[in-house]
């Protein structure tokens, strides 16, 4: 391995180590409801993000009103007690692009939440799987494109097979998706979020 | 391109991440096999301090064999006692100098403990998580526990979940193997109180 090579092999590994890193510090300012820093993990041309049943948000007006006028409410790094937000990342398969400027990531992810329905506190048991795009910036990776497909949101009281979805999330008097969801299909539909990579011995 | 020196130091940074993510998912492990000696053996003689909970804090390596010999071992886990902690989501700086790094990470806990005391009760079955933020140092090309701090978000019974019984099964600091100091930062849910990360926006550099 010459020199050239070798570089090449250093950068390949940095980069899954810093997408690694941006897809795990957006859950954590997710669980911090620090939802101004996640606007700012995605890039100024970001593609779209896309969360359970909220619809299809477009670009980086888009990626603002998911993150601060809907989830956030516009509430800046409150610590509001009762609410909790611990979302894992597991599972990360990151793979990037031959020109190295862009990279796709799949992860799955498992939630503890609690938040308000109404007037009443509920705590809820979540699944899901992420498809996500990322773009290398000025020598940082971003996000372009997050896509969170829900398999199911039920409460810790009855589990998913009893309750698979707690009620539609789908609604927001003031905030509008540019478009419906394109895969809100939650358990039991047994549908399969696609995978963005080939199998890797078959090549199919 | 690059000099051979820098491709160098890059590898050894990405190697350092791996040993040190390596050495958090180990600790883990032990400690779901309830062997304390052997967590104690992850630590720097030099270490700072361990703190989990509402134990609190525990200074220096004599600190560390105390909290996990005396007080976790104290006595042999009981018949069904149960302690699974997923290690998960790291997230690894190495400080510019490669000597020392810090290191986020949640914990989802599967238990089935006793839950009137470390040792007496009946034995429940919990869900618990908790995040940490350690600190590591590499002594004589090896990575080692500089700190650990465990800062629980619940702990609660499979039937109730951390809605109703945020808490149960922690009850203080122990009077047989007291602490050090109390804890420094004990808020779990419903708190509103989150540990804050140890690094720096990795966009906006805030």
């Amino acid at each position: 391995m010459n020199l050239e090579e070798l570089e090449k092999s250093v950068n390949l590994m940095e980069d899954i180590q810093e997408i690694e890193n941006l897809q795990r510090i957006y859950a954590y300012y997710f669980d911090l409801q620090m939802w101004e820093d996640i606007i700012d993990l995605f890039s100024d041309d970001a593609e779209s993000v896309e969360i359970v049943d909220h619809g299809l948000f477009l670009g980086k007006e888009g990626v603002k009103k998911m993150y601060w006028g809907w989830i956030g409410k516009g509430i800046r790094s409150a610590n509001q007690p009762w609410i909790q937000f611990i979302i894992t990342q597991i599972g990360g398969v990151v793979d990037i692009s031959p020109d190295g400027k862009t990279a796709w990531g799949r992860w799955q992810t498992w939630l503890c939440e609690a938040k308000p329905f109404g007037a009443f506190p509920k705590q809820e048991w979540l699944h899901g799987y992420y498809e996500n795009k990322y773009v290398k910036e000025n020598g940082k990776w971003l996000f372009s494109k997050l896509h969170w497909n829900n398999t199911f949101c039920s409460p810790f009281e009855d589990g998913w097979l009893k309750t698979p979805l707690m009620g539609l999330m789908n609604y927001h008097p003031t905030v509008k998706p540019d478009a419906p969801p394109t895969a809100f299909y939650p358990y039991p539909s047994g549908y399969h979020l696609p995978y963005h990579y080939n199998h890797p011995i078959t090549e199919k | 391109m690059a000099t051979l020196e820098e491709l160098q130091a890059r590898i050894t940074r990405l190697d350092d991440i791996k040993q040190v993510e390596k050495l958090q998912r180990i600790y883990g492990y032990y400690l779901d096999y309830f062997e304390y000696q052997k967590v104690v053996d992850l630590f720097s003689d030099n270490c700072e301090s361990v703190e989990v909970a509402d134990f609190g804090v525990y200074r220096g390596k004599a600190g560390v064999k105390r909290f996990y010999l005396d007080l976790l071992g104290g006595k042999p886990p009981r018949v069904g006692e149960l302690s699974i902690g997923m290690i998960m989501q790291g997230v690894v700086d190495i400080d510019p100098d490669g000597r020392t790094a810090k290191g986020r990470w949640y914990c989802m806990s599967i238990e089935a403990k006793p839950t009137i005391s470390l040792h007496e009760g009946e034995l429940r079955q919990l869900w618990g998580n908790g995040i940490y933020e350690n600190e590591y140092v590499k002594e004589n090309g090896k990575w080692l526990f500089k700190k650990v701090f465990y800062f629980l978000n619940f702990r609660t019974p499979y039937e109730d979940g951390w809605l109703k019984v945020p808490v149960i099964g922690q009850h203080g600091s122990s009077s047989e193997v007291p602490p050090d100091a109390p804890p420094t930062n004990y808020a779990p849910y419903p708190s509103g109180i989150h540990l804050q990360p140890h690094y720096k926006h990795p966009i906006t550099g805030k």
